[in-house]
């Protein structure tokens, strides 16, 4: 336990006397800083107790407020870790692994120094203006600020810490995916430090838009633990909440993935992690830049045909249906090795995701094999499981389920699964036409169960 | 100073308290399910204002998570009136001393729940939040025990048990039913650096628990029903009660999951699949703060039936430990203490 600081009690009890002027009580905000006072406070009930009340007092009360504020005295004195982004000692690990006699705990913490000079703590974000220029481009920093720091209104009302308030139970302080229900989901929350998404608008390799990411907080993500946060979205109140959070992904994943990338740079190449490097201001340049804004990137999307909202009759439908039916399950595109030849998901090809072959397979670890896996366990890994191919029969599409959405899937892949995009004929380049593709689209939703 | 008036004020006043508190529960309930505990960043004012004087429409038509912070504040301190009220009528009327300072006890542990609400907000403590979260439920628990103790059948019961099972069983329900509160905390108001490895032992152990307290119940709800009990009908209300609040909470207790977290199996069944959760929906949330409100109610109808137990239990006469004895402290407080005498002479 700390020392009892007599300042501090001496603080807290001058903010004490404010508070009881009752009526005219000014926020005493200012106490959250002071960080010991419980201690004073257990004292003067515990003087309390012995001067104004008789001795014989038997159970309750007191006794109780006792017992409970020693609790707190003991839980907040000894107990309070400090918050802050976490080190990504995974990603130091599993580069370490073979090869190296590095210290990958003592990589992971230099590196998130270096981080932190550029993108500042987790109470207060910064945008590394003097190496990248402007966030502009990129991000809204009163955004990413407001997604910041503690839950709660300030004085101004305005409300902040809405990642910690919203999303911190899964996702975790840094965006890890290792909130504290992580264990005990599946599919896992997303890691953003990777800067890889699944559902998005423009090819393997890019990042998402702006309103990907707000699509998928907008309609969560069906049979998973992503929630919808459309209640936000349409109230009047907390309409802006999502749009700010949407930053904050965007800043969490450039932050990581400068991060990773730091990590890598200083095992593969002996760079030294030094914030004013110019190696590691180069590579905090290039991700940035893969962040910026660039509309040529985003899939366009031919109309969707009619006869996906008007039932067409009966020898269209089945011809349609044929039709994807055979490029379902040709070799050219491959979908009933995941997919099955009944679209139930049962494959024969099963395979782990990027993020989970990204600390086993890539480090020489075979994600199957316990023993070798839980090598890893002390740095925060969890155990791999199959990124599963989706059963078409229960029509329930995690990246939205109208036609052109569906769409996007096939034709750009899911990044960071083994599903892979289609190839599509483009510029004289051979591959399915986009009718073929509809055909494909329509097939899949007909085989959900009605 | 006489219990046996026509009316018993002290009774009603009991009640009051108890039946004000779960309201209370139900609302701070709420702001933890929308982690609005840092809505208002002030405390004892509301940004700046006095807590009462703080202008209504900001406060009806001002944000949600201000609504129902603000709420719990004033909710909070009509408990307290009540409480006090409570006090000053059972230093008039009542004739057991013990239930007198009994009463004085439960407005200590109003008071110190509302301090300990106030620290969470000065301190933003999250700690606090959770201890103050168990908190509610034990006062409640409490109010309840004084509710029960100024009852008729508290006045009527006559000890005839011999068997002791019961009384055994009705502690150990009494004691799971609390650890499940603290063990639900840790989920609730589980710390943003919590690790998953700590989350999920907590989460195995609230189901344990879950597992231990079905038990009980199902052996109260049989044991009030063997010949050895029969006789007590009036063991089988909260016994009863016990059943049917299990019931519901144990679906509560799944629908939490399901709405916070999403069921496991979703490749089991289309609908688990096709399910998406809300996020700070209205029903949700309602669903979430239920649980907690089910489970506070469980300790509340646990202590219902060691008061009904307890009365009837004649080997507890013969006990060396007087402190649990309900009977023995009637007796031993009959004594007037210190205080009361000058309570007396100044009447
Ligand atoms: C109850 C747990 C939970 C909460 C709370 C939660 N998420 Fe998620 N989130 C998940 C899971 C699980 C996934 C992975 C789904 C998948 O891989 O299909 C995910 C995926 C995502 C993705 C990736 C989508 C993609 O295209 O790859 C983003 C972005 C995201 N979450 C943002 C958020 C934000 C922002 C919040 C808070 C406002 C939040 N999440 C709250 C569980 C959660
Ligand atoms: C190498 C394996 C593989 C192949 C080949 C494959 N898929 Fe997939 N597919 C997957 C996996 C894995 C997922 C689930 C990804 C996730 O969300 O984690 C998936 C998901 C999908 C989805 C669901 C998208 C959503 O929003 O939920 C559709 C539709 C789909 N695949 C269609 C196809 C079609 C059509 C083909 C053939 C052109 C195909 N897939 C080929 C593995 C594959
Ligand atoms: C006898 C049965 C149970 C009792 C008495 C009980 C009691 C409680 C209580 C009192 C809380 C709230 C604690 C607080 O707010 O301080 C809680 C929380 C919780 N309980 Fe239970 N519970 C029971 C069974 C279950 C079951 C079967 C589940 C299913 C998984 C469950 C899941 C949860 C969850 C997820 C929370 C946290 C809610 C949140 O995050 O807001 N409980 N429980």
């Amino acid at each position: 336990m700390r020392r009892f600081d007599t300042t501090k009690a001496r603080v807290f009890l001058g903010n004490w006397r404010t508070v009881l002027r009752f009526p005219y009580s000014v926020p005493s905000i200012d106490l959250q800083r002071s960080s010991n006072p419980l201690l004073a406070c257990f004292l003067m009930i515990l003087a309390a107790t012995r001067t104004h009340l008789p001795r014989n007092l038997a159970v309750s009360g007191w006794l109780a407020t006792s017992g409970m504020l020693a609790v707190i005295c003991l839980a907040t004195g000894c107990g309070r870790s400090e918050l802050g982004y976490k080190p990504n000692s995974l990603h130091a690990a599993s580069l370490t692994r073979e090869g190296t006699d590095q210290n990958p705990i003592s990589i992971a913490k230099k590196a998130s120094e270096v981080v932190e000079t550029w993108f500042g703590n987790i109470d207060q974000p910064k945008w590394p203006t003097d190496q990248v220029g402007l966030a502009d481009q990129v991000l809204r920093m009163d955004c990413v600020e407001r997604c910041a720091g503690p839950v709660g209104r300030g004085i101004d009302k305005v409300e902040r810490g809405l990642f910690r308030k919203h999303c911190v139970s899964c996702h975790g302080l840094s965006g890890d995916g290792l909130g504290p229900a992580a264990m005990l989901l599946e599919p896992y929350p997303r890691d953003f430090r990777r800067g890889t998404f699944k559902f998005k608008s423009t090819p393997v390799g890019k990042k998402p838009t702006r309103e990907d990411i707000h699509r998928t907080l907008h309609d969560g993500i069906p049979g998973t633990a992503m929630p919808s946060f459309r209640a936000l979205d349409e109230s009047e109140e907390f309409a802006k909440d999502v749009e700010d959070l949407v930053h904050y992904v965007r800043f969490l994943a450039i932050r990581g993935e400068v991060e990773r990338r730091l990590i890598s740079l200083h095992v593969r190449e002996g760079v030294e992690l030094e914030s004013n490097s110019q190696r590691m201001q180069e590579v905090l340049v290039q991700v940035v830049q893969k962040w910026a804004d660039s509309p040529d990137d985003v899939l366009v999307i031919p109309e969707t045909p009619d006869y996906f909202q008007t039932p067409s009759d009966d020898s269209d439908h089945a011809q349609r249906i044929e039709k994807g039916k055979t490029l379902f399950e040709s070799e050219l595109t491959a979908c009933v090795k995941c997919h099955g030849p009944t679209g139930a998901g049962d494959g024969k090809s099963q395979d782990f995701d990027e993020w989970t072959k990204d600390w086993t397979i890539l480090a020489g670890i075979d994600p199957k094999h316990p023993k070798d896996w839980k090598e890893m366990k002390p740095f925060g890994a969890l155990k791999p499981v199959l990124s599963k191919p989706r059963n078409f029969h229960w029509g329930a599409y995690h990246g939205g389920k109208s036609p052109s959405e569906i769409f996007k899937r096939i034709v750009l892949g899911i990044e960071g699964t083994p599903m892979p995009p289609v190839a599509r004929a483009h510029n004289g380049n051979p591959g399915l036409t986009d009718q073929e593709i509809w055909d494909l689209v329509y097939y899949v939703m007909h085989l959900e169960d009605r | 100073m006489n219990s046996e008036s026509k009316f018993n004020f002290v009774k009603l006043w009991a009640w009051m308290s108890a039946a004000f508190i779960f309201p209370l529960i139900w609302v701070g309930g709420l702001v933890t399910t929308h982690d609005a505990g840092m809505a208002v960043p002030d405390w004892p004012g509301t940004y700046g204002y006095n807590l009462f004087l703080y202008p209504l429409s900001t406060w009806l038509y001002g944000p949600f998570d201000l609504l129902i912070e603000h709420g719990h504040r004033l909710l909070g301190s009509w408990v307290g009136f009540l409480v006090i009220l409570l006090c000053i009528w059972a230093w008039n009327t009542e004739s057991r001393g013990w239930y007198r300072w009994a009463c004085l006890g439960l407005l200590g542990a109003v008071i110190a729940q509302g301090l300990l609400g106030g620290f969470r907000v000065v301190l933003d403590q999250r700690t606090i939040a959770m201890i103050h979260g168990c908190g509610g439920p034990m006062v409640f628990a409490y109010a309840s025990f004084l509710a029960f103790a100024a009852s008729s059948d508290w006045n009527r019961a006559r000890p005839t048990l011999k068997a002791n099972g019961l009384w055994r069983l009705s502690w150990v329900l009494f004691g799971a039913t609390v650890t499940q509160l603290i063990l639900g905390a840790q989920l609730r108001h589980a710390l943003p650096y919590t690790t998953p490895v700590g989350f999920m032992s907590m989460v195995h152990l609230h189901l344990t628990f879950a597992g231990i307290v079905t038990l009980a119940v199902l052996g109260v709800f049989y044991l009030v029903r063997r010949p050895e009990y029969q006789t007590e009908t009036k063991l089988r209300s909260p016994a009863n009660a016990l059943a049917a609040l299990l019931l519901i909470q144990l679906a509560l207790g799944v629908g939490t999951w399901m709405v916070n977290y999403a069921l496991p199996w979703s490749e089991t069944m289309p609908s688990l699949a096709r399910y998406v959760i809300a996020a700070k929906g209205y029903w949700e949330s309602m669903l979430v703060t239920a649980h907690q409100a089910t489970g506070s109610l469980l300790i509340a109808c646990s202590t219902w039936l060691l008061c009904r137990v307890g009365k009837r239990q004649s080997t507890l006469t013969s006990s060396r430990n007087s402190f649990t004895i309900p009977n023995a402290v009637d007796s031993m407080a009959s004594e007037p203490t210190g205080a009361i005498r000058i309570l007396e002479t100044v009447e």
